[in-house]
């Protein structure tokens, strides 16, 4: 179950970030294929298969893993930066790009790699799953270091939030209203990332859920946008200009 | 809210006792899968019954007035107030008015405006409700009929009143039954029985005074709707520009 979920949102996201490459090579916002490029390669390190393969290239060591999180960071930061831009909510963008979203980010990073510097990240595991063992002092720093991977995204998507869901009843375009609805349900399930410590391990299963939630409301959300445009048939000025006979 | 089936059968019966329900839809130049439609969910849409009467000659106030919810429909009807009379004229019309008035401007010197484009008008619901709005008519018509008067604004917004509720506004306002029907544009002004050259007379009855502070309120109101459109246009190319 979880296999399929992990499986369907990496191609659903590989093939946004495939047919975005021929408006990336017209240069129309090239930073969304970065986010839908550096959304597929999160997920596929976050799935076993494929994080194996490439953490056992990186030395065995989990590196892979302090790397899907820098991933993330950077996925997410410009997210946070697209849709703060796009939606005029310049009190978000602030918050991103200002001094309070440089510090969040520096201090989420430092004590990321901090924590991961200080365990015993050895054995490929996507997740970090079982590599701990039963060492009380390993676990303990395995869970500050998760916790720390979840902070800056929901720090940048409930910063996102208000913006997201001023927009829902708004005059906008219909596929826009349901883009930031989209949107802002992934910023919640974001946000509900920072529960994890207090999920059951047997809801384990809960915790991927929310987490393929939140990546697939914001691959979906927008991809909706992108559609709305096409749709309207408004072509991004760029920076190309062409005469026309 | 539709009318009965049942109730349109027996008025159809009247009207045409001998011809199928294709010959009705045929003349009255309703799509025959629309009637059907409306015939097997037992909801008959009051412009089919209108289409029909006007294609039977029959004067669809009078036919609607048949219809129990229409029953105020009947008999001798009040004229429309001056005021109903005048939001009927659309925004140019009142402008090109404006401009031919004397005290306005000196030059135009007695050439008169042409003729009034016939009604509904591309504002006219909402003007008409504000035109016999004693302030509480929203509220009056949102007590009665039980719309929440968000919803209600909404469709006045949109140009758009339901038959039964532009019935209720008139009945809450306290005037002729019938100039909402126009405003909304199910029936024409002849067929309300508004005498030819009524909205014409009405106008010309305005001050210069009163019909210049009219055509300021609809140009204040219209550059209101149109600032509004820009931004909303402006924003979603903002949306477009930085996601699409």
């Amino acid at each position: 179950m979880i296999e399929i979920l992990q499986w369907s949102t990496l191609a659903i996201c590989g093939l946004i970030a495939a047919a975005r490459v021929p408006s990336a090579i017209r240069g129309e916002n090239r930073s969304l294929f970065y986010i839908f490029a550096l959304m597929t390669l999160a997920i596929l390190l976050s799935i076993q298969g494929p994080y194996v393969a490439i953490d056992r290239a990186l030395g065995g060591i989990n590196l892979a893993n302090l790397l899907l999180r820098f991933v993330i960071f950077a996925a997410i930061y410009f997210v946070g930066i697209r849709v703060s831009r796009g939606f005029g909510a310049g009190g978000a963008l602030r918050l991103i790009t200002g001094k309070a979203g440089m510090v969040v980010l520096l201090v989420v990073s430092l004590v990321m790699v901090a924590l991961f510097l200080m365990m015993d990240t050895t054995g490929s595991s996507a997740g970090l799953t079982g590599v701990v063992g039963t060492d009380p002092w390993n676990s303990a720093l395995l869970e500050y270091y998760g916790a720390a991977g979840r902070a800056y995204p929901a720090y940048i998507t409930l910063v996102l939030l208000p913006a997201m869901v001023r927009a829902v009843p708004s005059r906008l375009p219909v596929l826009i209203r349901i883009a930031a609805g989209v949107l802002a349900l992934g910023a919640v399930a974001t946000g509900l990332t920072l529960t994890f410590p207090l999920i059951p391990p047997a809801l384990g299963a809960l915790e991927f859920i929310i987490n393929y939630t939140a990546v697939l409301c914001f691959v979906v959300g927008l991809a909706v946008i992108w559609a709305a445009r096409v749709r309207s048939g408004k072509r991004i000025s760029t920076h190309r200009t062409y005469t026309e006979k | 809210m539709t009318l009965p089936a049942k109730a349109f059968q027996r008025w159809l019966q009247g009207i045409a006792p001998d011809a199928s329900t294709a010959d009705v839809c045929r003349v009255s130049g309703i799509k025959r899968t629309t009637l059907a439609q409306q015939l097997v969910r037992g909801k008959v849409a009051v412009s089919t019954v209108v289409s029909i009467s006007r294609a039977y000659n029959i004067n669809p106030v009078a036919a609607l007035a048949t219809f129990e919810p229409y029953r105020s429909l009947a008999g001798p009807l009040p004229s429309p107030t001056r005021n109903e009379l005048v939001s009927q004229i659309s925004t140019a019309d009142l402008l090109r008015a404006v401009l031919a008035r004397p005290a306005m401007d000196p030059a135009a010197g007695g050439k008169s405006p042409p003729p009034l484009s016939p009604a509904p008008h591309a504002t006219s619901v909402k003007n008409w409700v504000d035109a016999i709005d004693d302030g509480e008519v929203r509220h009056r018509v949102s007590a009665a009929t039980g719309i929440a008067a968000q919803n209600y604004s909404a469709q006045l917004t949109a140009n758009r009143l339901s038959p039964e509720l532009a019935i209720a506004t008139s009945h809450a306002a306290g005037v002729g039954p019938t100039g909402g029907l126009v405003a909304t544009g199910l029936i024409t002004e002849e067929e309300a029985g508004w005498p030819p050259g009524a909205r014409q007379g009405a106008l010309d009855s305005l001050s210069d005074g009163d019909l210049t502070t009219l055509a300021g309120d609809r140009l204040q109101a219209l550059g209101k709707v149109l600032r509004r459109q820009e931004q909303d246009q402006a924003q979603t190319e903002k949306i477009w520009e930085n996601l699409g």
